[in-house]
């Protein structure tokens, strides 16, 4: 096995954690997409999963898709923020294992066992990415970054709870609107890293020189703590007016961060726009969510969508772009097909929203979103799978970053 | 048309910037709806009932109404003190002598609490207009005074000696070096006077008017009607806000530009 990691055919998946879990990211996009609209429209059968298809649609684009763009960047980001060694491949080995398991077991029709296998193997993940990323966290000087390991032990207590609720017959999706707020929370959390690299090369392209980028952390804060705060009051009692306050609070919060991007022209560069736009996708979320409760309207479904297809889509598509190319060696891409699959997964945010707004007929948003959506993530695996599979070949050594910059 | 572009943009980024004050407002409201649970809705009711009755009033158009009243009685009084505070002031700051004789008579009016000063002018005035307008006058005047005051005092020495040396016009000497130093301390005192004109009025007309917002509090509280009162409330507070942040805000901004250049 060891020689396998290190030396066969695909060793060079293993180098880094962001090369299989980023392949994987993309797969699971297109895959559990497909399945999801093919149910929906034409009945195709769905993994009978306990507590039914929508649960099993929330989960799987939650703990499979969410989960394996987290562990790629956190396996990528981690070392580089905190200048430590690489991650050992037998460990990205042994993730990729458990992220397999974890969507085989949870697919598995029988009850309890396949349920429990999935939830052994989705919190030893987990687990085991806290675990290699804490004591990095912790030696770094002023441990400026220890708050990705508070949002993932959040997510590991959310899903075992998720796991906790199925075993015990409850209707567990209260712990995956959990999972979404903390996935909106490293958003800012991971953007405010990456953005002060990303436009401010924005800015040196244009030649705004006079200007500086700075992700301002009260701003971030506030956002922060409104987004978490909203969670919390989504699980205490669900749709409650109370949170519709606070879910506004989120969207305002939100719409505030964007005061530090307002830069200029530099921020039409695609890859400063397209991080911009999560937070605007964000915010919209937040918005409809809290109108929908305050108005008593069915929109709360169209917000959480802005949010996951929107504000979580986009970020995991830019960063697969950013992180996953300059850790393999090369630069960010410059082509036609990036802002074309960038629109589309906006396009998909707006087409499924718009479906909870009676704007578009239901089947059809439905399809055109799903499209949308699965075409982006396909056009990202064509051009990608070959640099993440193959070794990189700029002579730098595993994840460092490209020659020039590192 | 540069500077109206400039002027425009520094004015959007000026509202886009309010976001972050929205959020807390936000957050308020999560809190009385909170609050509103525990209490029921006869205590206090919840946000969206307050807004509601507040769009009632709106669409049958009493609120307009009650709030132009409310609105000429503030604006009137605190107009005069605007004008007799600030060339007052201004007197006092230039003038050591007038400072030495007004200021133990300014302590006097701030330290006279403006109810005070309401149950006097109800003697004075009777029931009509003159009662909340006087009112406001007296208590806001004290304040402007102050600021007009502090601004003419501590204007530097050594610019109007510049101004000498290089024989500027009087007129330019006035709206180059005085006027800027001044109005950066005047500013915040009219915005403060006004703040505290709408209070002092709704105090006013709650206690001597039979029209306006506060008549129209005392009306609903004694209705035991929490969500109208909460309504009107809101109207004024919101007033308040709309006129702070979205005219004199950015006028203040606009002013004190000369800062941020030095």
């Amino acid at each position: 096995m060891l020689k396998f990691i290190h030396s066969g055919p695909f060793a060079a998946l293993f180098e880094c954690g962001f090369r299989p879990f980023f392949l994987l990211t993309a797969a699971t996009a297109v895959i559990a997409v497909a399945a999801w609209v093919g149910f929906l429209t034409l009945g195709m059968p769905l993994p009978l999963t306990p507590n039914g298809p929508v649960v099993w649609h929330a989960h799987e684009m939650l703990t499979g898709f969410a989960m394996a763009s987290v562990a790629g960047f956190v396996l990528t980001a981690i070392p580089e923020f905190t200048s430590t060694r690489m991650i050992e491949r037998h460990h990205v080995f042994i993730l990729l294992i458990l992220w397999i398991t974890g969507r085989v077991a949870f697919a598995i029709p029988i009850v309890p066992a396949g349920t429990i296998v999935a939830m052994i193997a989705d919190l030893g993940l987990l687990g085991m990415l806290a675990a290699i990323i804490a004591p990095r966290l912790w030696r770094d000087a002023n441990r400026r970054h220890l708050s990705f390991l508070w949002i993932l032990l959040a997510v590991i207590v959310a899903t075992g709870g998720f796991y906790f609720d199925t075993l015990t017959g409850t209707y567990p999706m209260r712990w995956l609107l959990v999972i979404t707020g903390l996935m909106m929370a490293l958003i800012v959390i991971a953007m405010s890293r990456i953005s002060m690299r990303i436009v401010n090369t924005a800015l040196s392209q244009v030649g705004e020189t006079g200007t500086a980028y700075l992700a301002r952390p009260p701003r971030r804060n506030l956002a922060i703590f409104c987004i978490l705060l909203y969670t919390l009051a989504e699980f205490v009692a669900l749709q409650h007016p109370v949170s519709g306050w606070i879910a506004l609070a989120a969207a305002a919060a939100l719409f505030n961060l964007t005061n530090d991007w307002h830069i200029g022209r530099a921020l039409l560069q695609r890859w400063a726009f397209m991080l911009y736009l999560v937070y605007w996708f964000m915010a919209l979320g937040y918005a409809v969510i809290g109108a929908a409760i305050l108005m008593e309207t069915a929109w709360v479904s169209a917000g959480r969508h802005l949010l996951l297809v929107g504000a979580l889509g986009l970020a995991v598509f830019a960063v697969m772009n950013i992180a996953g190319r300059i850790h393999a060696g090369i630069e960010p891409d410059k082509r036609l097909w990036v802002p074309i699959a960038a629109t589309l997964i906006a396009g998909a945010a707006v087409l499924r929203a718009m479906m909870n707004f009676d704007q578009i007929e239901a089947s059809l948003a439905i399809v055109a979103a799903s499209a949308c959506w699965i075409t982006a993530f396909s056009l990202h695996l064509i051009f990608h799978w070959r640099i993440l599979i193959r070794p990189r070949t700029d002579g730098q050594p595993g994840c460092e970053g490209i020659a020039s910059d590192a | 048309m540069i500077l109206l572009r400039s002027g425009l943009k520094s004015f959007l980024i000026y509202l886009w910037s309010g976001w972050g004050a929205i959020a807390s407002l936000m957050l308020f409201l999560a809190v009385w709806e909170w609050a509103g649970l525990y209490y029921g809705e006869l205590i206090l009711p919840n946000p969206r009932i307050t807004f509601q009755t507040l769009a009632g009033l709106i669409a049958e158009g009493s609120a307009w109404q009650e709030l132009t009243i409310t609105a000429r009685r503030a604006l009137i009084g605190f107009g005069a003190a605007l004008a007799v505070g600030s060339t007052l002031g201004l007197v006092a700051g230039l003038s050591m002598t007038a400072l030495m004789m007004s200021r133990p008579i300014v302590t006097v009016l701030i330290g006279t609490p403006p109810i005070a000063w309401l149950v006097l002018a109800l003697l004075w005035f009777g029931n009509g207009d003159g009662t909340p307008i006087f009112t406001v006058f007296v208590a806001c005047m004290p304040i402007v005074f102050v600021g007009a005051m502090l601004g003419a005092r501590t204007l530097d020495g050594q610019l109007g000696d510049v101004a000498t040396a290089y024989r500027l016009p009087p007129l330019m000497r006035f709206t180059d070096i005085v006027l800027p130093h001044v109005v950066s301390y005047l500013f915040p005192a009219w915005i403060t006077a006004l703040g505290i004109s709408w209070k002092v009025v709704v105090m006013a007309e709650l206690l001597a008017s039979s029209d306006g917002v506060g008549a129209a509090l005392a009306v609903s509280r004694s209705h035991l009607d929490t969500a109208a009162t909460l309504a009107w409330i809101t109207a004024v507070v919101g007033l308040l806000l709309a006129v702070e942040y979205l005219l004199l805000e950015p006028i203040k901004r606009e002013i004190e530009r000369w800062r941020v250049a030095v």
